[in-house]
């Protein structure tokens, strides 16, 4: 009888450690990382995505803003830094375009040349001179 | 042989002439804050810059939501409880380098002047003073500067519950390369 109890006892224990520590991973970890698996909420083009916020910043920025979005236009230029790959996704015609900041950690990025067409999936942070996209991943 | 001297000099004052203005859009903006309970820092390197080699005129402009911290919940907090991200999307800083005479954008080196200007953070505007560095090597200008802020400053509400986990006085670094 009181060997069973305390088999009970350590399996409780047990699950309890290994619902804190999935609670705590999901918490604390979960970064947004995920996006890349995540669905996107819009799919548009980059020449469009600009027109809206060039148009509108404010209801732009009510439609797009925390928002998982895909974006399809052509690499115009590919910037390294310390912190990660920017890739600049314009249309011919326009000055402006759309900013997309990737970790080191995105392999898919020797792959991309300028001039390409490129889909990319991120989450838009706002407006300034471009439209910024951050925690990007490439789409195939 | 001489045309094409001509044209290289045509294109040289050209270049000279379209100077002034310089741009950065990726601009790295960080900020510190420091408590015996915890460190907490962020990154934001999508910030815009324009920069006046001739006036001084030196512009910032950057997005709250772009700030990347370790824990995606730290990030929630910042943006929805803290500084309003939705409300107020953009930071700003306006101003002018206030001893221009003594920074030469044409010739390498490093000089450091004062910065003065107003600050927009949460909404709220403040003038600012602040040391600048502008490092000038092969004809790129890279600028440096802190802000040292504090969050009751610009009416950042930060509950009593974590108050002792937010610093009083947060250091915001600058960090912009400018490209032609």
């Amino acid at each position: 009888m009181k060997s069973r109890l305390i088999t009970v006892i350590v399996i409780l224990t047990v699950l309890v450690l290994i619902f804190s520590a999935g609670a705590w991973f999901y918490v604390f970890r979960a970064t947004d990382s995920n996006v890349a698996y995540s669905k996107a909420d819009v799919e548009i083009s980059a020449q469009d995505l600009l027109k809206r916020f060039e148009s509108d910043e404010n209801s732009a920025n009510a439609a797009f803003l925390d928002k998982v979005i895909l974006v399809t236009g052509i690499v115009e230029h590919v910037a390294h830094d310390s912190l990660g790959v920017t890739v600049y996704l314009v249309n011919p015609d326009e000055i402006s375009g759309v900013i997309c900041s990737f970790s080191d950690s995105e392999t898919n990025l020797d792959k991309v040349k300028v001039g390409d067409p490129l889909k990319v999936k991120g989450i838009c942070t706002g407006y300034l001179m471009d439209v910024v996209l951050n925690k990007c991943s490439i789409e195939e | 042989m001489k045309k094409i001297f001509v044209i290289l000099a045509l294109l040289a004052s050209i270049n000279v002439a379209a100077a002034p203005k310089l741009v950065s859009k990726t601009g790295h903006v960080w900020f510190y804050s420091h408590t015996p309970v915890e460190d907490i820092e962020a990154h934001n390197r999508q910030s815009v810059s324009i920069l006046n080699t001739e006036t001084g005129e030196i512009q910032i402009s950057i997005l709250i939501k772009s700030f990347e911290f370790k824990v995606a919940l730290m990030q929630e907090h910042f943006n929805e409880n803290y500084m309003e991200s939705s409300k107020f999307p953009k930071s700003s800083f306006k101003g002018n380098i206030v001893h221009l005479d003594k920074v030469d954008f044409t010739k390498d080196g490093t000089y450091t002047s004062d910065v003065a200007g107003d600050l927009t953070i949460h909404g709220v505007v403040k003038k600012v003073t602040t040391s600048g560095t502008f490092e000038v090597k092969d004809g790129k200008v890279t600028a440096k500067a802190k802000f040292i802020v504090s969050p009751k400053d610009y009416e950042i509400v930060i509950p009593s519950l974590v108050e002792s986990k937010i610093a009083k006085e947060i250091e915001i670094t600058v960090e912009l390369p400018y490209t032609e």
